[in-house]
């Protein structure tokens, strides 16, 4: 068996996993995630957290500042790859956590959990620059296959990376779907990881060409076919961190500060207590330091040996 | 400052006009001159306007009155800085030293543009203080836009003897001059005329040696500003020899990160200008090329990643892009490939030992090199790429590879071989193929230019050929190579190599497959009958279903292409398909695989490799022509080992990936598969496995959930279709939303058989399940058809009537796993085409035949 807890420690540290070992944790993470349903039970207390992309020192503030996944229970929403420098590292640090504390952490899968958006938004990229080839984003693009879509806290809170679908308006109807493919361009699956709430009456086109926009009816009667009080949804820049919407019955909840490196925002995680009271955390990028103590100045690694 | 009629510096476009024009005077243009007093203008009369030089050191705007020419209404010095204005196209105003404001107006645009360029001649040579702006309404009508045309500029000091002051005043200087086009290309033209620059880096060497914070980050600052302009000249300039280092020296320093320093010049000066030469290159431009290419991409990748937007991001993507293709182009010309390929010569490999390790290591390098190349040709447009990919064919690419596949044992290495291959027949499938037989018509018209035949004979000759050969190496790989990721990359390949869609349209001459597989329906039902029906024998033999050459000829085909891609498919069904799903043909594989070892590990492993293979079987069958991937896989009883796959003793990822085959197959609404599963049984391990995790909220759940949601989708579409027709009602909802069509076929009986068999047989436990609303739906679905068909029997028995949707015109989708929901609507649109067709009566009795044949065997 592998030393999780070494290689959690060399994640940290931003150290090179060697290929062979993460495609252990791969497979070893599919064995775990498939026998998750597509909206996963958690119970209370828990702290959901947003998008984290590829900011791994930001995460590891995450930790720092919500109690650590020794003692927290955590559900993620999403997002974990792609625009940072190191999504890496932040996806396989889930991973490791999730094989090592299975029952603290549930990670769902956001919308660039996917081949075709990884390809365009960096973690392909990172992965061929620090591999030479693209054998591990391979391993993880199958793993983001079986992640979660959505959880449910106590039955009372719906978490989901995007928003809502037209399609499937109930949790179990979302159960039926055979999550195990890269997300489709249309249909309930897509919807849930891209769809956005916004001041609309009623199911809108989405600007960004995939799922829809939702207003406070379509929350409403979600909240009420369901019977949860809560939607808690990731997918949007906050610059506060986070945001309610629809009276309360909607929360957007953003984690990676200074966004890009450049966006200037904070990040928040919100807490659920068992009497289901909500309590936001807020946190801002801090310059990262490496075991010496020198600082780490974010940057993508330079491609390996130059031929020619 | 520069001169005019050096185009670089011409903000105007009329340079070399001005050089003859205003050595004398400019031509008269006809005018009224206007001249403001009491906040009104006055106009003084109308005249002729010629711009005047006096003795070469003074200049006038003169107007002389119409009526009388020697009466000068107005000569106006141009001196000082008085700013002209010109207004929209015909008015020129301004106001002298003396404070009086004075407008010409032109009675045609052509004659203020004359007056204009007078004003920048004037400007550039005589009067450097004064300025020429145009000012126009905006587009919305609401306030004015001004530009400058040209005007005094303020430059940042190129003193050799720079401080934080002379900085601090640069950087001013290069922000504001960014705000007006006329101001940035001065701008731009000092710094690329000056040696700016060099004076920048030199005072970073003191103030770095002295240690003035101040001065590094204001430098830093500075750099990153003209980074800003995004001008390629600047950007080229400063990645040269002399520069790379003394720039991202300054760029190491960073104001958000104000006590720390990256450390660019350290690994540029460990690693980056001294690259690799696998093969010495003898052409020096290229070496800068190269060097210039690399050290781009590190600021766009590292030194500047997360300062650039999106402008300077694509500025520098494209300069990169134009010298790749230059990289790839001098690559092509001289002997670099022809030395760098003599390398997997096999007869050149060195004696002593220590010498053949090194030799060794070069090949290695070799095809890391190989790859980059190809690699680096993916931004290439489309032209370039294929040249490049065919000269490298042409000059043998294939001993690389063969070296690759069959000498090298370093998964790693493979792995970029495999890679190198995907991109080239991503780009184009018959790229290789093509080159190859490019070769072969060379060689026959040398051999017979009259001989017609030989031509085509040739490229018959398949099992020898390139691709052929490809497809043989990759699934040997696939079947032996444990390393997981080059088996991902061979799975590719193969898809990408196996898609009827990337081998049509794609080459000369387009190929309908529809077309094709009309004829071919009625091929097989002359030659189904006579089938021994493989699943008994121990050999299967391949002869029966062979393509003769003398049938392909009788074809005629459209063109060569679609002649190629028949033969094509027919060489990988009769050839490769045998060995690639070996593992799936043989009879028990559960048995097998606990045979060959006891071991977990090993039994995982070699799940692994079932997933691929199982995911292909599911590839070839949507995918290919229907008639051919069907015989194969039906006489060679895959569905079998897919659906025993399930319910074996074997990973769940892999048992579901089976269901999801067997759910693909299902949802191609093929009679012939619909029959072949339930009559075999094929279901069974799929309700096995329900069973298991019924009461579970997990991906087995779902995914057998989203089987029977199919099929009761299916079935109720079918219903409300009769019921549609009936009741004279347009339009219906499945219940999940999706639109149905309300068209009437019978093509749903398949699946409305399906669920009336699968109730009979599994209703038990189906009945667990009522609490799935759908599921309640397939019992009661499948109860009520009862009268109309008593039993599964009588529904094949009386099956004739079913046509069958023959559709081969499969979903160009490189996921496999997306083919079920794909499939799913697919249904919904496509059901009428093949209703009427003759081919199928035939076509369904010798089925009928075969399965008899089947199930007396079984």
């Amino acid at each position: 068996m592998m030393d999780l807890d070494k290689i959690i420690a060399s994640l940290r540290d931003g150290k090179h996993i060697p290929e062979e070992t993460v495609f252990r944790l791969c497979l070893n993470s599919q064995e775990l995630l498939m026998n998750e349903g597509n909206v996963t039970q958690v119970d209370t207390p828990v702290t959901i957290c947003g998008d984290i992309h590829g900011q791994l020192h930001d995460l590891l503030t995450l930790f720092e500042k919500s109690g650590g996944v020794e003692k927290t229970r955590y559900i993620f929403l999403g997002d974990f790859v792609d625009r940072g420098f190191y999504s890496l590292e932040s996806f396989l640090l889930l991973l490791c956590y999730k094989l090592r504390y299975p029952d603290r952490i549930t990670l769902i899968r956001g919308n660039h959990e996917t081949r075709q958006i990884t390809k365009v938004y960096g973690f392909y990229d990172e992965v061929v620059r620090k591999y030479g080839n693209s054998n591990v984003w391979r391993y993880c693009c199958e793993v983001f296959d079986y992640l979660s879509l959505g959880a449910i806290i106590n039955n009372s809170i719906f978490c989901v990376h995007g928003g809502l679908s037209p399609d499937m308006t109930t949790v179990d109807e979302i159960r039926t779907i055979d999550r195990k493919q890269e997300v489709p361009h249309e249909g309930a699956m897509c919807d849930l990881l891209w769809s956005d709430p916004e001041d609309v009456d009623t199911w809108s086109l989405s600007p960004r060409g995939a799922g829809f926009l939702f207003g406070k009816r379509e929350v409403d009667q979600f909240l009420e076919k369901n019977n949860v009080e809560l939607i808690a949804r990731a997918h949007q820049l906050v610059m506060e961190g986070y945001k309610e919407m629809f009276d309360g019955g909607l929360v957007t909840v953003w984690s990676a500060p200074n966004y890009c490196y450049r966006c200037g925002n904070v990040a928040a995680v919100l807490k659920i207590d068992d009497d289901l009271n909500r309590e936001y955390t807020i946190f801002e990028a801090v310059q990262a330091q490496n075991e010496v103590g020198n600082a780490i100045i974010p940057t993508k690694k330079s491609q390996m040996d130059y031929f020619l | 400052m520069s001169l005019p009629g050096t185009p670089t510096t011409s903000p105007t476009p009329m340079d070399e006009d001005t050089e003859q024009a205003v050595s004398v005077n400019t031509e008269p243009k006809r005018v009224k001159v206007y001249i403001l007093e009491n906040n009104e203008w006055k106009d003084t009369g109308t005249g002729f306007c010629i711009g005047e030089v006096d003795e070469g050191k003074f200049a006038y705007l003169v107007v002389s009155d119409e009526d009388s020419p020697t009466e000068t209404l107005l000569k106006s010095k141009l001196e000082g800085n008085i700013e002209y204005q010109r207004q929209e196209e015909t008015l020129i105003v301004w106001k002298d030293l003396g404070g009086k404001d004075i407008a010409l107006s032109f009675e045609e645009s052509m004659g203020c543009d004359t007056l204009c360029e007078f004003i920048v001649h004037v400007q550039r040579n005589i009067e450097s203080n004064i300025s020429l702006v145009t000012v126009k309404s905006s587009d919305n009508g609401l306030g004015s836009v001004h530009d400058i045309i040209t005007g005094p500029v303020t430059l940042p000091s190129n003193d050799q003897q720079q401080n934080s002051q002379t900085l601090l005043e640069a950087l001013k200087i290069l922000n504001e001059n960014t705000s007006f086009d006329f101001l940035k290309n001065e701008t731009i033209e000092f710094i690329l005329q000056s040696n700016y620059i060099d004076t920048l880096i030199s005072h970073f060497h003191k103030a770095e040696e002295e240690k003035i914070p101040k001065d590094l980050f204001l430098l830093s600052n500075i750099i990153k500003t003209l980074i800003l302009y995004n001008q390629r000249d600047i950007l080229e300039s400063m990645v040269e020899d002399d520069r790379i280092m003394g720039i991202v020296g300054i760029l190491e320093y960073d104001t958000e990160y104000p006590t720390s320093k990256a450390n660019h010049r350290k690994y540029l000066g460990s690693k980056g200008p001294n690259f690799k030469e696998v093969i010495p290159l003898e052409n020096e431009d290229l070496k800068i090329i190269m060097k210039k290419c690399f050290r781009l991409q590190f600021l766009k990748d590292v030194v500047l990643v997360r300062f650039l937007d999106d402008h300077n991001f694509n500025l520098i993507s494209e300069i990169v892009m134009d010298l790749e293709t230059c990289i790839i182009d001098f690559l092509q010309v001289g002997t670099f490939l022809d030395r760098l390929i003599e390398l997997y010569d096999t007869k050149t490999l060195p004696e002593s030992s220590s010498e053949k390790e090194k030799f060794v290591q070069k090949r290695k390098d070799g095809i890391r090199l190989l790859q980059q190349c190809v690699q680096m040709s993916i931004n290439l447009d489309a032209v370039d790429r294929s040249k490049f990919y065919k000269t490298l064919v042409r000059k043998g690419l294939f001993k690389v590879l063969d070296y690759a596949f069959h000498m090298e044992t370093d998964s790693n290495v493979r792995i970029l071989a495999t890679d190198t291959i995907i991109t080239i027949i991503e780009h184009d499938i018959l790229l290789i193929h093509n080159v190859q037989n490019e070769d072969s018509f060379k060689r026959q018209h040398k051999s017979g230019p009259d001989d017609k035949s030989s031509h085509r004979k040739y490229p018959q000759d398949y099992s020898s050929s390139t691709d052929s050969k490809l497809l043989l190496i990759l699934s040997t790989i696939l079947l032996s190579d444990r390393s997981p990721g080059l088996r991902e990359q061979v799975v590719q390949a193969l898809n990408t190599l196996l898609h009827p869609e990337g081998c049509v349209g794609n080459g000369e001459g387009s190929y309908d497959l529809m077309g094709r597989s009309n004829y071919e329906a009625k091929k097989t039902s002359e030659d189904f009958p006579s089938f021994s029906y493989g699943l008994n024998s121990d050999s299967i033999n391949l002869n029966n279903y062979h393509y003769s050459s003398d049938e392909m000829n009788n074809l005629e085909p459209e063109s060569e292409s679609e002649f190629q891609v028949m033969e094509y498919f027919a060489n990988f069904y009769n050839k490769i398909a045998p060995i690639l799903f070996g593992p799936l043909i043989k009879k028990d594989i559960t048995t097998e695989m606990a045979e060959i070892d006891g071991q977990i590990e090993k039994v995982t492993k070699d799940d692994l490799l079932l997933i691929h293979l199982v995911k292909l079987v599911s590839f070839v069958c949507t995918e290919h022509d229907r008639v051919l991937s069907r015989r194969f896989i039906l006489e060679n009883g895959i569905l079998d080992s897919v659906s025993k796959l399930i319910g074996g003793n074997h990973m769940m990822q892999l048992r579901l990936t089976a269901v999801r085959c067997i759910k693909n197959l299902m949802c191609l609404d093929d009679k012939y598969y619909h029959r072949y599963m339930i009559s075999k049984n094929l279901y069974a391990p799929v309700f096995k496995l329900f069973q298991e995790n019924i009461d579970k909220n997990n991906l087995a759940n779902s995914c057998i959930q989203d089987f029977f949601r199919i099929i009761i989708t299916e079935c109720r579409a079918y219903q409300n279709d009769g019921h549609n027709r009936k009741e004279k009602t347009n339009g219906s909802y499945d219940g999940n939303g999706n639109d149905v069509k309300t068209n009437v076929n019978n093509n749903r009986t398949n699946f409305t058989i399906l669920n009336k068999y699968l109730v009979q047989t599994y209703g038990d436990v189906l009945r667990k399940a009522t609490d799935i609303p759908f599921i309640q739906d397939m019992l009661e679905t499948g109860e009520e058809n009862q009268p109309d068909h008593s039993s599964f029997e009588n529904s094949i028995e009386g099956g004739n009537d079913i046509s069958v949707n023959m559709s081969t015109d499969g979903f160009a989708s490189n996921h496999l796993e997306d083919i079920d929901i794909k499939n799913v609507k697919r249904l919904h649109s496509e059901i009428e085409h093949f209703e009427n067709d003759p081919h199928y009566s035939g076509d369904q009795l010798a089925f009928k035949k075969s399965v008899d044949q089947m199930n007396a065997s079984t």
